[in-house]
């Protein structure tokens, strides 16, 4: 596949870590599956919680910007969102879900978190 | 069974010889379809599957079909065309004359925050540089989509819709603007049938 290499790096290796993941070449169908169910759920409910953070974290690199708040204040909002990142990705690894599996194909709206 | 690889317009130039491929004709579009093998599904069936589609890209303006679309018979695939026939001709009309480029971006050693201010900078810093990259790019695609990054040291992972002639204008680009951020490594890979744009 180096024919399809457009531009690369020299240090090509950094991107190797890319496993091609079979699932997503086949089609996502529901399964009746309970367990397959619970982790739909589970990928739902983490899509919007990821949402409302991405949300909230511009939101307070706008505030930022606008020099309204403390030093002590944007120290409290990025340990905040800190935590939050990290239990998100624990989340994530838990249901056995990449950070690509919590999106929504919204059709002519594009992606949810298309940002 | 038959597996289906491909909408395209009717008619159509000859079906490259890479697979036993049957062109199924409904008016103006037609879908290519072969039979099916029962070999399961394996990443060799899938690489399978993409060269097939690449070859029949060389020829004609294509929707790719996904991986594991079958069908009983070609009967059953024209009826499935059929019943979507305007959604896929404007699918098409969207992806005619281009191809599908990918991008990502990733920062090395990209810098772990230890305390709240910095990992916000950090996201700023970041944002900002995503879009020095994806901006331009989009501006000079027919069309752009990005993707959740897996995790922070990716800066960005896109898709862009090219003109077929355009291909060495947009890679010419990204030289550019690997040259202008040597902290960055970008890697674009294509062109590739245009699976992200082929939504119908």
């Amino acid at each position: 596949m180096t024919d399809k290499l457009l531009h690369a790096p020299p240090d090509l290796d950094l991107f190797a870590d890319d496993r091609p993941r079979l699932p997503d070449a086949l089609s996502r169908r529901i399964d009746a599956d309970p367990e397959s169910v619970e982790r739909g759920l589970a990928q739902l409910v983490l899509t919007i919680v990821e949402l409302l953070r991405q949300l909230m974290e511009r939101q307070a690199l706008r505030r930022i910007d606008g020099g309204t708040l403390s030093d002590d204040q944007v120290e409290r909002l990025g340990q905040t969102f800190m935590e939050l990142d990290k239990r998100m990705e624990e989340l994530r690894t838990e249901f056995g879900l990449e950070a690509e599996d919590l999106n929504l194909n919204l059709g002519p709206l594009g992606n949810l978190l298309d940002p | 069974m038959i597996e289906l690889y491909a909408i395209t317009d009717h008619p159509t130039p000859p079906l490259p010889q890479v697979a036993p491929l049957r062109l199924v004709a409904t008016g103006d579009l037609a879908a290519i379809c072969a039979p099916a093998g029962d070999d399961g599904v394996s990443a060799d069936a899938l690489w399978r599957h993409e060269a097939v589609v690449e070859a029949l890209m060389e020829q004609r303006d294509l929707l790719p079909v996904r991986y594991g679309t079958r069908f009983d018979d070609e009967d059953a695939a024209a009826r499935a065309v059929e019943a979507r026939r305007d959604d896929l001709a404007m699918a098409l009309d969207r992806v005619r004359g281009a191809v599908e480029l990918s991008l990502r971006v990733i920062e090395p050693g990209a810098p772990q925050a230890g305390d709240g201010a910095s990992y916000l900078r950090d996201r700023r810093r970041q944002e900002d540089a995503r879009r020095a990259l994806h901006e331009p790019l989009a501006a000079v695609a027919r069309a752009a989509m990005t993707r959740p990054s897996p995790d922070r040291s990716e800066l960005l992972r896109a898709a862009y819709l090219v003109d077929r002639d355009a291909v060495e204008q947009v890679t010419g680009l990204i030289a550019q603007l690997q040259a202008a951020n040597p902290t960055l490594r970008l890697l674009c890979t294509g062109p590739w049938p245009a699976y992200s744009f082929a939504e119908a």
